[in-house]
């Protein structure tokens, strides 16, 4: 299990995390939602050991995970990073080599090669495996990258917006692939998500951020309701329910004022 | 065909293009040379020629000279004018004991770099520089105040004489750099006649002072060891600092090896451990054992005290000793260094400025 | 779908990318020979009159005069010419790799122009010209100098590729301007020959210079094979290089500081010719792409063969002259590389 507790981060003199108590168990996936800047990235940058918080813990399998080996973390986490490196000049297979870093000794092995073939080939990346990274579309990017995280065979994935740049089709096809991923290997999954609908229907559990606070936490039809969505994105929204799934239809976002008195209620 | 020209009405275009044209000469020179031109009442002015080839007309007498190099403070020494001498290069520290009655004049700046603003401070009128060091740019900055820049370069063996004439000439010195040139005339003609009878010259190679860089034809080492009666491996080198490789000084077999280097000043040496060291390293090159020079032992370092510059003629007589041991059995180079430096630098002989002669013959 | 038919497209996947690293190992095999023939080469011309016959026979027996030209003089050279390309090259590349720049080259990080003051330090006070060990001596000092500071720098202030490039730039201008200052102070042999030692030579190569520089260019290597994994995910950011388990600040600092030695340990003996750092690994990303297993084995061949045919040439072209090296390498380097420039057909940085 993932834990995180009364985890506070700043950077420099503003607090951006505030008391975060959050668990990710393995087999299920997590979504923060929340609007930009609120945090969601310096979340899971900490839960990386990449940013170090001031206060608080995160403890992975009830281990410390600042006080891992680098090599030790990135065998148990996997992530997906919210940005693509600008230019990265090598082949797909070579991007995804990559997340057998952890397991490379000195070269990489035939197993680590084999390994990959099998995640672009579970991925549908086949035909674009001696493409060039600089060559292939953002949304085939973005997939990719996601293969380079499984390729690390984690026991928990962090990704950051893993959907913003997929069609419809591809958006349900990674989801779904998570999904199953999640529950086959066993992987805990905790992901920054944008689209609510998307969360909804794929996430165990929703953690909403608002200010650096954590609003909620609570499984899909919980947290989505139109209270809880008014005070985090300050929208009026209509929720409809679909074969069990919650889905968000956004309105009209709200004057400013009167979120701010409803703040103070 | 001038007068032709300009009498005849249909070149009257022709005429007017031609006086206007002398007419813009005129007003070209007096505004360059406000110096010469308005001062030419007052003092007597004579034109010289110096090393760029350029026609100087120099005002009389020259009241103040700024020395840009060593080559140049030395023969004015000889030329016993160093009440004259109002600023100096900055670099003369390095040759203290042998400059020392200079130490006490204001620095002007480097060799090639000099500081035009402390050279106008000092008011001289002129300032003797190498032909390419500074660059052109001082004789910009000095104009403006009437000083003149003279290029000198007392390196090339064929001109030192010529140039020992030209100097001595501007500082009013002339009988005394009459006495200087001809001494050094004679003592350079009293080796070169030597060689009438020579039919076949040994061959030399002459390193400067960078390793593996010889001095081809235009560099001060090659008329140094023409001088000498050598011939020069790099006889019929089109540059005259260029790097050669070991391999070519092998296949040539070279029958003596000079190499210079300045380190300090021979002046102040008391013995020849320095020259011995640099010349054991030259034998030691890889596979130069195979060279007649070195299995000859006719290695010789010498200091650039007298290598170029205004005491070449003691290097062309250590070296002719060097090249013919029997036939300048009765030459001694360090007699006429003692001469040049008792009789001309009024300073006592002193210093060591070769390494030791392995091959026999004097020392 | 069945299994069968999985197992069969995952195959041809891997083994079309093992397809492609053979070519690129067949590639450097093919470099590893042009450099043997290069070498060779090398070896049988010069400016002395010994037949190319003599000078191929002197390798293998006695025949005096050829034989010691052969190995006294032109081995050394040809040794040393190599060592050299393969030091810049490689810590070119592991310059641009870390640094994530492709204009990181020991120039860059002021490498170049620290060992330039030091020379001129030697030179100036401590009779350079005469004693040669001064030179490389303080050349050595003030390489390790400026990678100590730039390394000092990114301690304290992190160590992204921006912090070292600009530090790596500020000593440049900094050195290149003692340098300056100092040949003011230079009597006119001096600098003469601050200028010749600028320009580089290899006359001076002989086998225990070759000691000393390999094993400053050669012992890092391994270290620097080492790390080509981590370069290549250090290309796509420190951040998830860093997730993925790389000691980045760690890996950087290591590689500048090996990539700092083999580059004094080519410089220091030779002068300047710092253009092969930047352009030998160039030329390799274009031939090889930027896989750094592949590209740092690449880079230091042909940066040895870049600067044992630029010795060759420019001791063989204009007899009995040597060109300065570091005149030839930009001759040869520049219009070979824009000539891939121009042709290559895809980004290949
Ligand atoms: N390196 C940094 N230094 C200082 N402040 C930062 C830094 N990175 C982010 N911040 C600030 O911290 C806050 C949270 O940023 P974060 O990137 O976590 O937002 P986010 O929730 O991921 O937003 P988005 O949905 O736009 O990705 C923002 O206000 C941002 O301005
Ligand atoms: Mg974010």
């Amino acid at each position: 299990m993932l834990q995180v507790g009364n985890l506070s981060f700043n950077y420099g003199k503003t607090c951006v995390l505030k008391d975060i108590n959050l668990n990710v168990k393995k087999g299920e996936i997590i979504s923060v939602l929340g609007p930009n800047g609120v945090g969601k990235t310096t979340l899971l940058k900490c839960l990386l050991g990449m940013i170090k918080p001031c206060s608080g813990f995160i403890e992975m399998d009830e281990m410390d995970i600042l006080k891992m080996s680098s090599t030790h973390r990135a065998r148990l986490i996997g992530y997906v990073p919210q940005a693509f490196p600008s230019k990265f000049p090598m082949t797909v297979f070579d991007a995804v080599l990559m997340g057998r870093k952890p397991y490379v000794r000195f070269v990489p092995s035939e197993n680590d090669l084999e390994v990959v073939s099998q995640v672009l080939m579970s991925m549908n990346l086949n035909h674009l495996g001696l493409k060039d990274f600089d060559r292939i579309s953002g949304g085939q990017k973005q997939k990719v990258l996601i293969a380079r995280a499984i390729a690390q065979e984690p026991n928990y994935l962090v990704l950051d917006e893993p959907s913003s740049n997929l069609d419809v089709r591809h958006q349900l096809e990674v989801m779904d692939m998570l999904r199953k991923l999640a529950q086959k290997e066993n992987i805990g999954i905790i992901m920054a998500m944008h689209s609510l609908n998307l969360a909804s229907r794929f996430s165990d559990r929703i953690a909403m951020l608002k200010s650096g606070c954590m609003v909620c936490n609570g499984t899909p039809l919980e947290v989505m309701t139109p209270k809880i969505i008014e005070t985090v994105y300050k929208i009026e929204a209509n929720i409809h329910r679909i074969n069990g799934y919650p889905y968000t239809i956004p309105l009209n976002p709200m004057p400013e004022n009167r979120t701010n008195k409803e703040l103070l209620n | 065909m001038l007068r032709l020209l300009l009498s005849s009405k249909e070149f009257y275009p022709v005429r007017f293009f031609l006086a206007s044209f002398l007419l813009s000469g005129l007003i070209i020179l007096n505004v360059s040379a406000p110096g010469t031109a308005w001062a030419g009442d007052v003092t007597q002015a004579i034109v010289i020629e110096d090393a760029f080839g350029r026609k100087i007309s120099v005002n009389m007498p020259v009241q103040g000279i700024v020395v840009l190099n060593s080559d140049v403070l030395e023969v004015l020494r000889s030329l016993r004018a160093q009440d004259l001498v109002k600023g100096v290069y900055s670099e003369i520290d390095k040759d203290g004991v042998f400059f020392q009655e200079f130490l006490d004049r204001p620095r002007v700046g480097s060799w090639k770099n000099a500081n035009a603003e402390l050279i106008a401070d000092l008011n001289p009128s002129i300032v003797i520089a190498y032909e390419n060091n500074p660059g052109t740019e001082l004789e910009k900055q000095l104009s403006p105040f009437g000083i003149q820049v003279l290029r000198l370069n007392f390196y090339k063996l064929g001109t030192i004489a010529k140039e020992i004439r030209i100097l001595s000439k501007i500082i009013g010195r002339e009988q005394q750099g009459e006495i200087f040139a001809a001494w050094y005339g004679k003592k350079l003609d009293a080796i070169q006649k030597r060689f009438d009878y020579i039919k076949e010259k040994p061959l030399v190679y002459v390193e400067s002072y960078s390793a593996f860089h010889t001095a081809g034809p235009g560099s001060g080492g090659h008329d140094m060891c023409v001088y000498a009666g050598g011939k020069n491996l790099a006889d019929e080198f089109k540059v005259p600092y260029s790097e050669i490789t070991s391999e070519w000084v092998i296949s040539k077999q070279p029958d003596v090896i000079f190499k210079t280097i300045a380190w300090g000043n021979g002046f102040e040496r008391k013995d020849r451990v320095f020259f011995n060291n640099v010349r054991n390293e030259l034998a030691a090159r890889p596979s130069w054992n195979l060279i007649p020079a070195v299995k000859k032992g006719r290695v010789h370092v010498l200091d650039s005290g007298i290598w170029t510059g205004p005491r070449a003629v003691i290097g062309v007589a250590h070296m002719a000793k060097c090249i013919y041991p029997q036939m300048f059995d009765g030459l001694d180079p360090e007699q006429i260094h003692k001469e040049y430096l008792e009789f001309f630098q009024k300073i006592p002989y002193q210093g060591v400025y070769i390494s030791e002669n392995l091959s026999g013959g004097a020392k | 779908m069945n299994t069968d038919c999985l197992t069969i497209k995952n195959q041809d996947m891997k083994n079309q990318y093992k397809a492609l690293k053979y070519r690129s190992l067949v590639l450097l095999a093919a470099f590893f020979l042009i450099a043997s023939v290069i070498a060779v080469i090398a070896l049988c011309v010069g400016a002395s009159s010994i037949s190319v016959t003599d000078s191929i026979l002197a390798l293998i027996e006695d025949n005096g005069m050829a034989r010691s030209i052969v190995w006294n003089l032109r081995l050394p050279r040809v040794i040393m010419a190599l060592l050299i390309g393969i030091g810049l090259g490689t810590s070119g590349a592991v310059f641009q790799a870390v640094l994530r720049n492709p204009l990181a080259s020991p120039f860059t990080l002021g490498i170049g122009s620290s060992a330039g003051f030091g020379a001129v330090i030697a030179i100036v006070f401590f009779n350079g010209l005469v004693n040669e060990y001064a030179v490389v001596i303080w050349a050595f000092i003030f390489t390790l100098l400026s990678s100590f500071l730039i390394l000092g720098v990114s301690r304290y202030k992190g160590a992204t590729a921006e912090t070292m490039i600009l530090t790596g730039i500020a000593l440049m201008f900094l050195f290149s301007s003692l340098s300056s200052f100092l040949q003011y102070l230079g009597t006119k042999e001096e600098v003469h020959g601050i200028v010749f030692w600028f320009f580089g030579s290899l006359s001076k190569a002989g086998y225990r210079e070759i000691v000393m520089s390999g094993i400053m260019i050669l012992a890092p290597m391994p270290f620097v094979f080492r790390f080509a994994f981590d370069f290549n995910l250090m290309t796509a950011g420190d951040e998830s290089a860093g997730a993925l388990g790389v000691n980045v600040s760690g890996v950087r600092m290591l590689s500048i500081a090996l990539a700092s030695l083999m580059t004094s340990g080519a410089i220091c003996f030779t002068g300047v010719i710092g253009f092969i750092g930047l352009v030998a690994p160039h030329i390799a990303r274009m031939i090889f792409g930027s896989d750094n297993l592949f590209l740092i084995p690449a880079s230091a061949l042909i940066g040895g063969v870049l600067v044992l045919s630029a010795d060759t040439l420019g001791r063989t072209v204009w007899l009995p002259h040597v060109i300065p090296i570091g005149i030839v390498t930009s001759f040869i380097g520049v219009p070979f590389f824009l000539y891939l420039l121009i042709k290559k057909t895809k980004e290949y940085w």
